[in-house]
């Protein structure tokens, strides 16, 4: 699941490379129409809805994985 | 090279165009982007429950709309959206505000296109209704995100704008290669004979119908009917003239292999036969593996999967349309196609008749009228220019803007109509000269093997002489379907000047002693 995630981040962001590191802190290719973007994409690849509050607590890699791991698991 | 493109909206439409395009702040019109190639309006419908005060913003938006457009240089597109509802307004059953204020604004936006030449509007229903109000609207992007529309449409809306963004550039097929058995009509006319096979009368045959009919109205807008089917001719022919219920006849098709050679090797010959290239054909067959044969031979025709049920055929067709013939507005021009290249057709068969081909050119009472570029024949002028590839010197491609822009800045442009006894061709080349130089020179193949390319060319720089002009500058730029005429400027008595790398070549002439004499069975007229 984290090499999913990280494929969709890249696409996103429109990155090469990307790694388990990345944050808003540290990419600046992770704004909020990015962040709008990758809510989406989550939703379609792994068929659930994300709360506004889900999303807005997405802000590093780590978050993300968490997140959608206790979406699928719920 | 990348179009720059800027879109004034007043929700968050970023995720549905492609990357690159610039936005104008949320319902913001004080500022807009001077050096955009092309505009696009996206205002879609307020979201709120005040029905009221919804139909009065929908009404500031056409205003806005309005001001805008006396804003933007008139010689650059503007694409605009129409506006659809996106999620169920009324609160009340008698409550039709928002309806009638979206009708309104949307009338705005056609008057516009009306009265100004560089407004396009985009029906946005196409797209809208596909979906039910519950797929296209999300209150939870629409409040996290202000999103008018369900970002998970992205895709989808992605694919269709790029499509309308092709029927506004008008790059449509032109020819479309039709089967008989099981493709026009129902069953094997071998096998089922003339009454037997099934056409009109109760389904199938109704379905067929249907697609027989929508197939001729489609041959009205411009679109080339051929044949090429596994059949005795003879008994395709007894069948057109004798069942009663056949909409598409002989006379509907403007070429046709009716044999059992292989259909790679027809479609081949009827490309050369109507002088199009292979990449303006598609091809519909019920036969997989005659569409798979035609696919590998011939990897640039187009071959759409045909469906199994003639009920479907209606779905086919509308997709058909949308996909490979869907124009922004038809030419004139494009409504004669059919008669024109079956006068070609005509034409050649009297060619073989003549064995000296002056002979020949005399007896066709070729007439030929060369006229300065003008409101009428922009339109057409600029959809040559994206549409012809062979006999096209530069292959510059441009759009109605770029011609009144041109004009502005002092260019000649004249574009050439040719008629003869078997019909008349209507306008089929042009030419741009600006200043001394020949920026972008092409006639239709329909015309040319007639001595007309170079009659019109003359007959120009004889005009460009009179107005006091010495010498005139010219390039030939090789693409992959232009080489017929890499050596046409040699042809007319130009020095070439230099040879490019990449096979390109500048030309020049002087035009004092310049051999610019025109036969005189060429009967010239310049307007």
């Amino acid at each position: 699941m984290e090499e999913k995630i990280l494929e969709i981040m890249k696409s996103v962001f429109g990155l090469e490379t990307l790694d388990e590191t990345c944050s808003q802190e540290n990419c600046e290719k992770w704004d909020s129409m990015a962040q709008l973007n990758l809510a989406v994409e989550l939703e379609m690849e792994f068929d659930m809805t994300l709360e506004p509050e889900e999303i807005g607590e997405m802000k590093t890699f780590s978050d993300v994985v968490r997140i959608v791991k206790s979406k699928m698991e719920a | 090279m990348e179009k720059s493109v800027f879109v004034f909206r007043n929700n968050t439409v970023e995720r549905f165009f492609p990357p690159g395009y610039v936005y104008s702040g949320y319902d913001d019109i004080s500022v807009i982007m001077e050096d955009a190639d092309y505009y696009v309006w996206f205002y879609q419908s307020p979201v709120t429950s005040d029905t009221i005060s919804a139909a009065e913003e929908i009404k500031a938006y056409a205003d806005k709309f309005s001001f805008i457009l006396s804003r933007i240089d008139d010689r650059k597109n503007v694409l605009a959206l129409t506006m659809e509802p996106f999620y169920a307004v009324p609160m009340t059953e008698d409550d039709y505000g928002i309806k009638e204020a979206m009708a309104a604004y949307n009338q705005v936006l056609f008057d516009m296109e009306r009265e100004h030449a560089n407004v396009k509007v985009i029906d946005f229903s196409e797209f809208t209704s596909r979906y039910n109000a519950s797929d296209l609207f999300d209150w939870k992007f629409y409040f996290i995100s202000q999103m008018g529309l369900n970002p998970r449409l992205s895709k989808d809306f992605l694919a269709w704008w790029q499509e309308k963004l092709g029927s506004v550039a008008l790059k449509r097929k032109k020819c479309l290669v039709l089967d008989l058995d099981n493709t026009l009509w129902g069953g094997v006319l071998g096998e089922d004979g003339i009454s037997g096979i099934k056409i009109g009368g109760d389904y199938p045959g109704k379905a067929f119908l249907f697609f027989q009919k929508a197939l001729l109205k489609l041959s009205h807008s411009g679109v080339i009917l051929t044949v090429c089917s596994k059949n005795n001719e003879a008994d395709v022919l007894e069948a057109w003239e004798k069942n009663p219920f056949m909409v598409l006849k002989r006379e509907h098709f403007s070429a046709m292999r009716i044999n059992w050679n292989d259909k790679a090797s027809n479609i081949k010959e009827l490309a050369a036969e109507l002088n199009i290239g292979l990449d303006s054909f598609v091809f519909l067959d019920d036969n997989p593996t005659e569409r798979e044969l035609v696919r590998q031979m011939l990897p640039m025709v187009s071959v759409p999967d045909f469906p199994e049920q003639p009920y479907a055929l209606p779905d086919f067709f509308k997709g058909l349309v949308q996909k490979y013939f869907k124009v922004y507005s038809i030419t004139e021009e494009d409504k004669k196609k059919t008669e024109q290249y079956k006068a070609n057709a005509a034409r050649a068969q009297a060619q073989v008749s003549f064995t000296d081909f002056n002979e020949f050119l005399k007896s066709l009472d070729i007439r030929i009228r060369i006229e300065a570029a003008n409101e009428f024949n922009i339109p057409r002028i600029a959809q040559m220019t994206q549409k012809t590839n062979q006999f096209n010197l530069t292959t510059r491609r441009y759009t109605d803007s770029d011609l009144r822009s041109f004009l502005e800045q002092g260019w000649q442009i004249w574009c050439i109509s040719v008629a003869d006894k078997f019909g008349d061709n209507g306008i089929t080349g042009t030419i741009f000269v600006d200043g001394n130089r020949i920026d972008t020179l092409l006639l239709s193949c329909r015309i040319l093997g007639k001595g007309i390319e170079t009659a019109f060319v003359k007959k120009v720089l004889g005009i460009l002489k009179e107005s006091g002009i010495k010498e005139i500058v010219s390039e030939y730029i090789p693409t992959a379907k232009n080489a017929q005429v890499s050596d046409f400027y040699d042809r007319c008595g130009f020095t070439c000047a230099a040879t490019l790398a990449d096979g390109g070549k500048t030309y020049s002439i002087v035009l004092d002693g310049a051999d610019l004499q025109v036969e005189p069975y060429y009967h010239i007229e310049v307007i």
